[in-house]
């Protein structure tokens, strides 16, 4: 059994542990209910803006335009694959960045060449171990996503997409999918694909409202596809912001949790160390007198 | 007079949902007025300044940022990155926004943040522009 003094300062060290554990999840589940709420307020200008495009696309069937260009010639391995990660910038999070890092890893698996475009330090330092291409001028923290930020990003990546730097663009993020369960998953941002905006299927007699596109088809989709792929990747950047902050929430939580039960373990140990003590010393006294009474 | 059903969606929050008389929006060539009954049509919406007149006679203005407008059944959609009402917009924030893009446009960058800059200063102009008119009116 280990001495006494050796069992509390375990215990203290145990508790100080825990106020630092208690303290990160409460901290993280006032920044989730934060990040809900702009989830929430965001919900309805991204649901209106993916009908939007829909709605374009079923009207106005024969669009060309470079944002729907499949680059189909490309082979798949000569194919420029850029993918942006959103990891936390800390670890403490349970699982959270290992989906995202395992996903990610998935991606490079594939044929093509690739590139990285990591927000989140944690994300940022792993990959640039393994070795993996990483645009370095790409640094933007995961905390507190805003539509600002949401801009720059996608300001980044379109211009490489139009000027034929990217073929494709994929993000890796993470979506709650309610508060105990959020999975990792990949979206592909570029390209647009028709399909993916559930297009109906209308019947030959059914009445087609015609609908002008003012002043061009292009000035309307440069104003529409930009915002859509600023307002995805906002979304994305919000969504992976609540999960991460309900994944840390729940880990914490569990640390808490068990540091309570080890302090219980650990302070069982102490009492019966301490009794042991006590018995011994009493035991030593006891004897050393009965020694004194036989000598007598 | 008609009405139409009028919802502006900023990326932030639904920000106006009624009926409305008319509209006038800041399109790339210029403004256009929308009335009830208006043909099916989507426009393009550049930054400026859109004015509605949700009630006979008063016209309320807005700082819109870029997106579009959708005209559909005499129904009228409007979704835009940010919209602002005069009232809300902090002049002095506006004023940081702009001088700190001034001051960005000065340093030689690349074409694309350029652009970028451009963009925002066009913003910042505009929330100024919004707010500052309204100072005199006063």
């Amino acid at each position: 059994m280990a001495n006494i003094r050796e069992i509390q300062s375990r215990i203290s060290s145990v508790k100080d542990t825990m106020k630092i554990t208690n303290a990160m999840y409460m901290i993280s589940s006032s920044k989730m209910t934060h990040a809900r709420k702009k989830l929430a307020d965001t919900e309805p200008y991204f649901y209106a803006l993916q009908g939007e495009i829909s709605r374009i696309l079923r009207h106005v069937p024969d669009l060309e335009h470079p944002f729907f260009d499949m680059r189909e010639k490309i082979p798949a391995e000569e194919r420029k694959i850029g993918t942006i990660v959103v990891t936390a910038d800390k670890g403490l999070a349970g699982a959270y960045n290992h989906n995202v890092v395992k996903l990610a890893e998935e991606i490079l698996a594939r044929p093509g060449r690739h590139k990285l475009y990591i927000v989140g330090e944690l994300g940022r330092h792993y990959f640039a171990r393994r070795g993996v291409e990483i645009e370095s001028s790409f640094q933007y923290t995961v905390q507190k996503p805003t539509m600002h930020r949401a801009r720059d990003i996608s300001g980044v990546l379109i211009d490489e997409f139009r000027r034929g730097e990217l073929d494709e663009i994929h993000i890796v993020y993470t979506r709650m999918e309610n508060s105990v369960q959020a999975d990792a998953e990949t979206l592909r941002l570029l390209p647009l694909e028709r399909s993916s905006f559930n297009e109906m299927k209308m019947p030959l007699n059914v009445h087609r409202e015609a609908i002008a596109l003012y002043p061009s088809v292009e000035a309307v989709l440069k104003a529409i596809v930009p915002n859509y792929i600023t307002g995805m990747i906002y979304g994305c950047l919000v969504e992976a912001y609540a999960s991460e902050h309900n994944a840390r929430m729940m880990a914490m939580k569990s640390a808490t949790d068990s540091a309570q039960s080890l302090i219980r373990e650990l302070s069982i140990v102490y009492n019966r160390a301490r009794q042991a003590a006590i018995t011994q010393e009493i035991t030593e006294v006891c004897s050393g007198a009965r020694a004194q009474q036989n000598r007598r | 007079m008609d009405t139409f059903g009028l919802k502006i969606i900023a990326s932030d929050k639904v920000f106006f949902e009624g009926r409305c008389r008319s509209l006038v929006l800041p399109a790339p060539d210029g403004e256009v007025g929308l009335l009830p009954h208006h043909e099916n049509m989507v426009i393009a919406v550049e930054v400026g300044i859109a004015r509605m007149e949700a009630e006979e006679g008063k016209w309320c203005e807005i700082a819109v940022g870029t997106g579009f407008a959708e005209i559909v059944n005499n129904r009228v959609t409007l979704l835009v990155d940010t919209a602002e009402r005069p009232e809300d917009i902090d002049v002095r924030r506006a004023q940081e926004q702009k001088e700190r893009a001034e001051e960005q446009m000065r340093q030689k960058r690349s074409i694309q943040q350029y652009y970028h800059t451009q963009a925002s200063l066009a913003r910042a102009m505009n929330r100024l522009r919004l707010a500052q008119d309204k100072k005199w009116n006063l």
